[in-house]
């Protein structure tokens, strides 16, 4: 399905969207992240890329698993706290991260479906915007096989054509929110989408940064684990948690109980994003740590989403958002990583 | 003007008659504007140094981590570091030599002063450029930048792009080095202490603890603040998940009643904890570095908290944390004429 919004009656979409929650990016704070919307709002989507992913809308930093009481002398009691959000919908989801979804979806669903992931990204539907171009010195989306206007992931991918979006429904889902809007909405004529092709076209050519043999990466880190390349990359890491925390498909969690009060005891056992750069993810109780240092940590960074995650779902667990290099506070580039690694 | 080529000499001679095992310098990042810290060894390799406005990062965080892993290691390299120090980069250094965490025959402090101006802040440089991104940033000899976008070249005062800590500044110059590029300056224009802190106190408490709670909601505990600090070189922190002080003798008991302090779940109140209690342990400690918030992701204006500490210790005791290696530190020093109205 493929319609043409004038950016006057995006309200009017909106406005049709009784019942689901909207977020859309908003810049407070000096950055630029979700904000729930009111319908009746117009959003602008003039956002460059959110500092945090849409990976939180299905794997919040904090997710309640279930809650514990005991009375003294009683059994305890378990209630469960399984989420049931409303229906969401994001607005201005780049495709960078819209790729991400599919991948995060994967890990969630390969040999146990996570019911806590699922009840949220069932009612999910991302809205994505096409990028006229980078918004990062940083992206690299189209060496990892995505592009500006890559659909992969979203259930809608808007293209901004100046005074008015075109608007194609990629899924059911997506559609379904266009069908509830249709007032809203005016047919595509082929003059739209042949300018649709041109944007996107013209989104493409912008030079980008490059993968070299993205092909051989995952073989080279495999013959390289031993390297002392690692140990030189991340000589000046300082073991903070920003790359991953702000990835779009990290996914590393904790487990942990939450006392609430000690009498009676009653708690919480709760998942929180967790990190394979602290020292303490892979620390064992007898106080050996088998990834000893930061060249051990970035290497298990790099080879879980080039090498690890391909032997596992087929595909790499990156999209080129660009926001671990841009972000990262030494520098560490993970393009240039890439590039060392396959170098011979 | 500090000559960088000067600059590359004095490190390669370093290296070259073996006074040092390595110089921790700033090169060309390839990330985006700001240089990366680099660790040097080779004197051929001190080519690569460089010195300007993107200089940003205080590499005094490298003596510490050195000093940690020759602690942890069995073949302990313990022959002396050089490092690039500015001005606040130098007060660290000195702090780290008052509290004893290294000697002084184990550091070789090449200053470099900032002269009239400093390190520049990006993302006030980004929103001046609306979005166009600047490639390289160079100190022009007086009181501006000389910014270069594409093959274009403008000059912006450096006023208007530098960081807030350069802006507040006392001491641009290092005050403890072993050899000095750059004029030294005493005083400047810029200088205009405490400013932040000062208009951040002019708002109500309710007001000051609701913007302090909207903060730490935010806070994402990526903890890049914490391992950016070269003053948080405790071996486990209070908000550490897990005990790293654990030895072979350690018992099981001890492990498992290990006090969990702070809940590894990222809300506002386990966050103000975390928060606070680095804020209270750098007192008369913070060099003023800003490399806290620089680093953070979310922006949270971190310095205001350290400031705040900086401008007590100023106010009533006439204290600069490492303004002076000769004296003893802050807490650990009692004059007859410090105040003591806070005592009831």
């Amino acid at each position: 399905m493929e319609k043409i919004l004038c950016k006057e009656s995006f309200a009017g979409w909106l406005a049709a969207l009784k019942g689901y929650d909207l977020y859309a990016p908003a810049f407070a704070d000096a950055v630029w992240n979700h904000a729930r919307i009111e319908a009746g709002t117009t959003p602008e989507l003039d956002h460059t890329n959110t500092v945090r992913s849409v990976k939180e809308f299905a794997f919040p930093q904090r997710e309640v698993f279930f809650r514990f009481e005991q009375t003294k002398g009683g059994a305890p009691t378990l209630t469960a706290t399984v989420p049931d959000p409303a229906p969401t919908v994001i607005f201005g989801v780049r495709p960078c991260d819209g790729r991400a979804m599919p991948r995060n979806d994967k890990v969630f669903a390969a040999e146990f479906k996570d019911p806590y992931y699922w009840a949220r990204r069932d009612k999910l539907t991302l809205v994505g915007l096409a990028c006229a171009e980078p918004h990062s010195p940083n992206c690299f989306c189209q060496a990892l096989g995505g592009a500006p206007d890559a659909e992969e992931g979203l259930d809608i991918l808007m293209t901004d054509l100046g005074d008015r979006y075109h608007v194609k429904g990629v899924t059911g889902r997506g559609i379904e929110i266009m069908v509830r809007g249709s007032d809203a909405f005016d047919e595509a004529r082929a003059a739209d989408k042949k300018q649709v092709q041109e944007r996107h076209a013209a989104a493409r050519a912008v030079g980008q940064r490059g993968v070299n043999d993205l092909g051989k990466i995952a073989e080279a880190i495999r013959q390289r684990f031993d390297d002392a390349l690692w140990q030189d990359m991340a000589r000046t890491c300082i073991g903070c948690g920003i790359c991953t925390f702000l990835c779009p498909t990290c996914h590393c969690f904790d487990i942990n109980d939450e006392v609430i009060c000690q009498s009676p005891c009653s708690g919480e056992r709760v998942r929180t994003w967790d990190n394979c750069q602290f020292a303490d993810f892979t620390m064992h109780t007898s106080g050996h740590n088998p990834r000893h240092d930061l060249g051990a940590r970035l290497r298990q960074r790099i080879s879980h989403k080039f090498l690890y995650f391909v032997d596992n779902h087929g595909t790499q667990q990156c999209t080129g958002c660009g926001r671990c290099i841009s972000e990262c506070p030494v520098g560490i580039d993970i393009v240039r990583v890439l590039d060392t690694v396959s170098q011979p | 003007m500090v000559s960088i080529e000067e600059l590359r000499a004095c490190a390669a001679k370093l290296l070259d008659e073996g006074k040092v095992k390595a110089v921790i310098g700033y090169r060309r990042g390839s990330a985006g504007l700001l240089a990366e810290p680099c660790v040097i060894d080779q004197p051929a390799d001190t080519e690569s140094l460089i010195w300007d406005p993107g200089c940003v990062h205080n590499l005094a965080l490298y003596l510490v981590k050195d000093k940690k892993a020759q602690a942890a290691s069995k073949t302990p390299d313990k022959r002396p570091l050089a490092v690039v120090a500015k001005g606040c980069d130098s007060r660290a250094v000195a702090v780290l030599l008052q509290e004893n965490f290294f000697k002084r025959e184990d550091v070789v402090v090449i200053g470099v002063s900032c002269e009239g101006t400093g390190v520049v802040d990006a993302r006030k440089l980004a929103a001046k450029l609306k979005g166009r991104t600047a490639s390289q940033v160079e100190f022009d000899g007086a009181d501006g930048f000389k910014v270069t976008i594409g093959n274009t070249e403008s000059r912006v005062p450096a006023s208007e792009i530098l960081a807030d800590r350069c802006l507040e500044c006392r001491a641009p110059s290092p005050v403890l080095n072993d050899v000095l590029f750059g004029t030294a300056v005493e005083q400047r224009e810029l200088a205009m202490p405490f400013t932040a802190v000062k208009a951040a106190e002019a708002a109500s408490e309710e007001e000051r603890w609701a913007s302090w709670e909207h903060h730490f909601d935010r806070c994402l505990r990526c903890f890049a603040c914490r391992s950016v600090c070269p003053m948080c070189y405790c071996p486990e922190c209070v908000v550490d998940s897990t005990s790293f002080v654990i030895t072979a003798e350690t018992s099981a008991e001890d492990k498992a009643n290990r006090v969990r302090w702070c809940e590894r779940s990222a809300g506002s109140g386990e966050s103000a904890l975390y928060h606070l209690t680095r804020a209270m342990h750098l007192a008369g400690r913070c060099v003023d570095c800003g490399e806290c918030e620089r680093v953070c992701p979310v922006n949270i204006p971190l310095r205001l908290l350290n400031t705040k500490l900086e401008m007590e210790a100023f106010e009533m005791f006439e204290y600069q944390a490492g303004r002076d290696v000769s004296q003893a530190s802050l807490l650990s020093s009692f004059r007859d004429e410090d105040p003591n109205s806070f005592v009831r």
